[in-house]
């Protein structure tokens, strides 16, 4: 199994601030890495260093066999491979749901009209919302939104999904429904990166579960070691104050 | 601490704050009762129907008054046409990471904003062509391109700012789609920035409509003639009355920019104040 991302020695610094102090993972084709850790640790950065939205300081990154960080790399081109998913969903508000999910096809892949569309269409059906092509994003829940926001990913037929935090904007009740989706498209074979704090989706869906905290990996292996049963202090603490929030633990 | 008895705070009796409305409503209805009457009062009303509002001047103006209005129409349509294209280029200039095209916007901005129109449509009427040696096709186009510059810097720093309020995920959604720069530009960041600079670009317009009057410095033939300028020359061209003409174009002008404004708001209605609904 050949690696579809390759991380290694990655830096990141905004400022006089390092957020990431040196990062080294892969992840293989078909895997789905789940990374956890509190807000700050780097998690998000780490995943937009992976489709250089953000610009590393330091490190290679390579991404299905292209080195990312190489400056003269088409970024563009690599984009095209990598779908994303942000916590904002990010739709684009003056078009329709459809056209959110046919405008990179058409601009990037030069797909005809009716082949995007026929794409589009497929997507959205297995997200559960064919329905709703011709609504507009405002006129539709956080959930739905979100949801949009993966088939207009797919469209695009990804090699490999990133998901920033994709339920962390959502009403608590429409959480259930985009976990789901992301859930079949693991059950697919997807290879995926996701950024969250749904520790039951993290046991249940991931192959690998990555602590990190204050801008280095602390911790990864399954999720039954990570999350069950924490060799380190500090994933211990983390986990305490994520799954028992109300309780006051001493260390 | 405990106890649930209020005192209220001693002082004198007021009036109830409905009563202080209504008194207020009063006064303000008797000062504007005081200053309609005053003006009505204070007008000669037989010479201003002999000077200003004259209908045997009217009817003399009213023919040359259909090809005037157009003429106003087409100089503010093509100035307009130069300004948003030039505004736009000059905006994206701003944004640019080419340190001297950030230097080279601003400097236009505040040249052009700085000097009066008037200056500029003298430089393009006789300065421009001696020192380039061209000679414009047409007085429209003289116009255009004059008040147009002008225009354009007044309309870069609204289209640039209509441009940076677009929110940062968005360019981030297209740019992760694979999408270039300018593909998102063009796709996803402009068409979102045009709602929103809507009401500021239609206050540029009205503004251009009038500014189209400053024609007159250029020496025009009659048939060029823009409302303000045929208003000049009938106000030198009838033995009495001629200041009605000034009314005349004056309503004039109000048929062109009271429909763009109520075009704006249409559009705005339209384009839905999230996006689109």
């Amino acid at each position: 199994m050949s690696a579809v991302v390759e991380i290694s020695g990655l830096r990141k610094s905004f400022g006089e601030r390092e957020v990431l102090k040196g990062i080294d993972l892969a992840v293989a084709q078909g895997e789905v890495v789940c990374v956890i850790g509190p807000s700050g640790s780097g998690k998000s950065t780490l995943l937009r260093c992976v489709n250089l939205l953000e610009q590393p300081t330091g490190g290679a990154v390579s991404v299905l066999g292209v080195e990312v960080t190489d400056p003269d790399v088409d970024i563009d081109r690599v984009r095209t491979h990598v779908g994303m998913v942000f916590q904002q969903f990010n739709l684009f508000p003056h078009r329709t749901v459809l056209e959110n999910c046919t405008m990179a096809q058409r601009k990037v892949l030069r797909r005809g009209a009716s082949e995007a569309e026929e794409v589009a269409r497929r997507n959205l059906e297995q997200v559960g919302l064919a329905d709703r092509a011709d609504s507009h994003p405002a006129q539709l829940s956080g959930g739905q939104q979100q949801r949009v926001a993966i088939a207009r990913a797919l469209s695009m037929d990804p090699a490999l999904m990133l998901f920033d935090e994709p339920t962390s904007a959502l009403d608590p009740e429409l959480v259930g429904d985009v976990l789901s989706v992301m859930r079949d498209l693991a059950e697919a074979g997807m290879t995926m990166i996701v950024v969250t704090h749904e520790m039951a989706f993290a046991r249940e869906v991931a192959d690998r579960v990555v602590f990190m905290d204050d801008g280095q990996i602390v911790e990864q292996g399954s999720p039954d070691h990570v999350i069950g049963n924490p060799g380190e202090e500090r994933t211990r603490t983390f986990l305490a104050r994520v799954l028992d929030p109300t309780h006051h633990h001493d260390a | 601490m405990t106890s649930p008895s209020v005192t209220m705070p001693p002082g004198r009796a007021r009036m109830s704050p409905r009563k202080r409305a209504r008194y207020s409503r009063v006064v303000q209805y008797g000062v504007l009762v005081v200053i309609v009457v005053a003006v009505v009062m204070g007008t000669d009303w037989s010479n201003m129907r002999e000077q200003v509002f004259n209908l045997e001047a009217v009817q003399k103006m009213a023919s040359d008054v259909p090809y005037a209005f157009v003429n106003t129409v087409k100089y503010t349509a093509s100035a307009f046409a130069v300004a948003l294209a030039l505004g736009l280029v000059l905006a994206l200039m701003k944004l640019s990471s080419v340190r001297l095209y950030r230097i080279v916007a601003t400097g236009y901005v505040e040249f052009f904003r700085g000097v009066p129109a008037l200056l500029v449509v003298l430089a393009f009427a006789y300065i421009v062509p001696v020192a380039f040696q061209v000679r414009f096709s047409s007085v429209t186009v003289t116009i255009a391109l004059a008040l147009g510059m002008v225009s354009a810097a007044y309309l870069a720093e609204t289209l640039r700012a209509g441009l940076q309020a677009v929110p940062k995920g968005q360019v981030e959604a297209a740019r992760s789609l694979g999408m270039t720069s300018g593909q998102t530009m063009r796709s996803v960041v402009i068409p979102q920035a045009f709602r929103m600079v809507l009401p500021p670009v239609t206050n540029e317009i009205v503004l251009l409509t009038k500014d189209t009057s400053l024609i007159y410095v250029m020496g025009l033939a009659v048939p060029d003639y823009d409302l303000t300028r045929l208003a000049r020359y009938t106000l030198n061209n009838v033995a009495v009355g001629g200041l009605t003409a000034f009314v005349v174009v004056g309503i004039a002008y109000l048929m062109i920019t009271i429909p763009l404004s109520a075009l704006t708001r249409w559009l705005e209605r339209k384009t839905g104040s999230k996006g689109h609904v």
